[in-house]
């Protein structure tokens, strides 16, 4: 079997103050493989990506396309790991379109014609072409959420770790962002609680509850399970439960 | 919800907006230093540097409407000590009228150097405007950053842009939702009380959403500077337009001293 891409051995995390959001939760991801990640509010989902990105300090081990995580490898674990917000403007902070695409290319030190050769590759895989110069304010949220992909595809990372992608996204956005999603080759996670996106987007589900790893299983077998789902607050997906 | 943007007009293709964005913010501060060098109440030295932003409000095509309007908005900081000026710089009364028990006397020299305070305001509020119109504001600070401002300064303006009209909104519906209960009625106590607590709710979540962003900044690999990725270089026209700018600031400035030594 290949070499994991993300592997995660018993990580823990507690906030200062409130919980333990992460009770030795472990995982262990294969390159190429999209996984989504469920669980009801507070299971520590989103915690999990933070701490992935070394952004609140767990213990235990993750390792992210082989760095191991440590304060001194942050930066280079970040490189690995596209993170895109659930809040499309906290991840939009640059005055135009194309100055936020181009933000993390820049910051990589790569040289000007590569970040454009990105820049534009980003922009179409996300189907922005011709938004470079729009302000991000005045762009609407299903453009914001594709746009914040594209910030993070532009950076070519190995794992792509999205936060409720399809929040406040409309049918079309959400169908779009769907097909986007799918047409991706780098590793995936997807936090949230739509389930029928993950169910169409990845083809394994991890159940995350109190902090750990609840279920794990192709997302068929997992998503179809009624009572794996309501004893862990969740219920079936609309697309599997109007055929049962 | 769309605000209108500082820079609405900055897209534009005309002579002037294709300027060196550096070389326009020099510019500008060069006729900014020129109109409040010119002595106080000496209005003929402030012609010139009417004429030439005038003459570059055409050329940029900048609609008059806008102008004024964004004039209008910013004329209060000014128009506060304006006033007072013809009612206390001593001098010889025009009109003398009585307010509760004290005797006001509007002088001739108050109403001069109101004038003239006015004057030098709208100058300056006006070039600045124009800099605006014609320039886009990530390029206005691009070329600050290249004329060496402290970084923390850009960033502070570049996340001010960036965020302002967010905050705003989030203001708004936070009255909204407060307005939805209590209707805009109910005693001034009560309603000062929930006003208080709007702030406080939006004070912690700025403080949230400003950790959010910096995890997206860290995520991206941000390291205390805000690159971008086209940088624009100063050509001959560019050295031409500053120079023929600080030659204008200094002509208004040498025009003063001739005329009133």
């Amino acid at each position: 079997m290949a070499e994991p891409v993300l592997e995660l051995v018993d990580v823990r995390y507690r906030y200062p103050t409130g919980p333990e959001a992460l009770r030795g939760l472990t995982l262990s991801v294969a390159p190429g493989e999209r996984v989504g990640l469920v669980g009801p509010n507070g299971a520590g989902k989103s915690t999990l990506l933070l701490a992935l990105a070394g952004f609140v300090p767990a213990e235990g081990l993750i390792r992210v396309a082989g760095h191991t995580l440590t304060r001194g490898t942050a930066r280079d674990v970040r490189r690995h790991l596209g993170l895109v917000f659930q809040d499309a403007d906290d991840q939009l902070f640059m005055p135009r379109v194309i100055d936020d695409i181009a933000f993390g290319p820049v910051t990589m030190g790569l040289a000007l014609e590569e970040v454009q050769v990105r820049v534009h590759e980003a922009l179409h895989a996300v189907d922005l072409e011709g938004y470079e110069t729009r302000a991000p304010y005045h762009l609407s949220v299903g453009e914001k959420r594709r746009a914040a992909l594209a910030t993070v595809l532009a950076m070519r990372p190995q794992i792509l770790a999205l936060d409720e992608p399809s929040a406040n996204l409309d049918p079309r956005g959400r169908r779009r962002l769907i097909q986007l999603l799918a047409g991706l080759s780098s590793t995936l996670l997807v936090v949230g609680h739509d389930l029928d996106l993950i169910l169409e987007v990845c083809q394994r589900t991890v159940v995350i509850d109190a902090g750990r790893v609840a279920a794990d299983g192709p997302s068929a077998e997992i998503l179809g399970n009624r009572e794996l789902l309501e004893s862990h607050g969740l219920e079936l997906p609309l697309g599997l439960a109007a055929r049962m | 919800m769309h605000h209108i943007m500082l820079d609405q007009f900055a897209a534009g293709k005309t002579a002037v907006h294709r300027l060196d964005p550096a070389g326009k913010t020099v510019a500008t501060l060069a006729v900014i230093l020129g109109t409040v060098l010119v002595g106080r109440d000496h209005f003929l030295p402030l012609v010139p540097l009417a004429v030439a932003l005038a003459a570059y409000h055409a050329a940029g095509r900048t609609p008059l409407p806008y102008t004024l309007k964004r004039l209008l908005v910013v004329s209060p900081f000014a128009l506060a000590v304006v006033v007072l000026f013809p009612i206390l710089e001593p001098g010889r009364p025009v009109w003398t009228f009585g307010l509760g028990p004290w005797t006001v006397n509007v002088t001739e020299e108050g109403l001069v150097r109101a004038g003239h305070l006015a004057a030098k305001f709208l100058l300056s509020a006006w070039a600045t405007l124009l800099l605006l119109a014609t320039t886009r504001f990530q390029d206005v600070l691009q070329g600050l950053a290249r004329l060496r401002v402290p970084r923390a300064f850009v960033v502070q303006l570049a996340f001010l842009y960036r965020y302002l009209w967010i905050l705003m909104d989030e203001v708004m519906r936070m009255r909204q939702a407060r307005a939805a209960r209590d209707g805009g009625l109910g005693p001034w106590r009560v309603r000062f009380q929930s006003g208080v607590g709007v702030l406080g709710v939006l004070f912690l979540r700025t403080y949230d959403r400003a950790e959010r962003i910096y995890w997206a900044m860290a995520a991206r690999g941000f390291d205390g500077r805000l690159h971008a990725p086209i940088q624009s270089r100063m050509q001959g026209k560019d050295w031409l337009f500053v120079a023929g700018a600080v030659a204008l600031g200094c002509a208004a400035v040498g025009l003063d001293r001739a005329l009133y030594g």
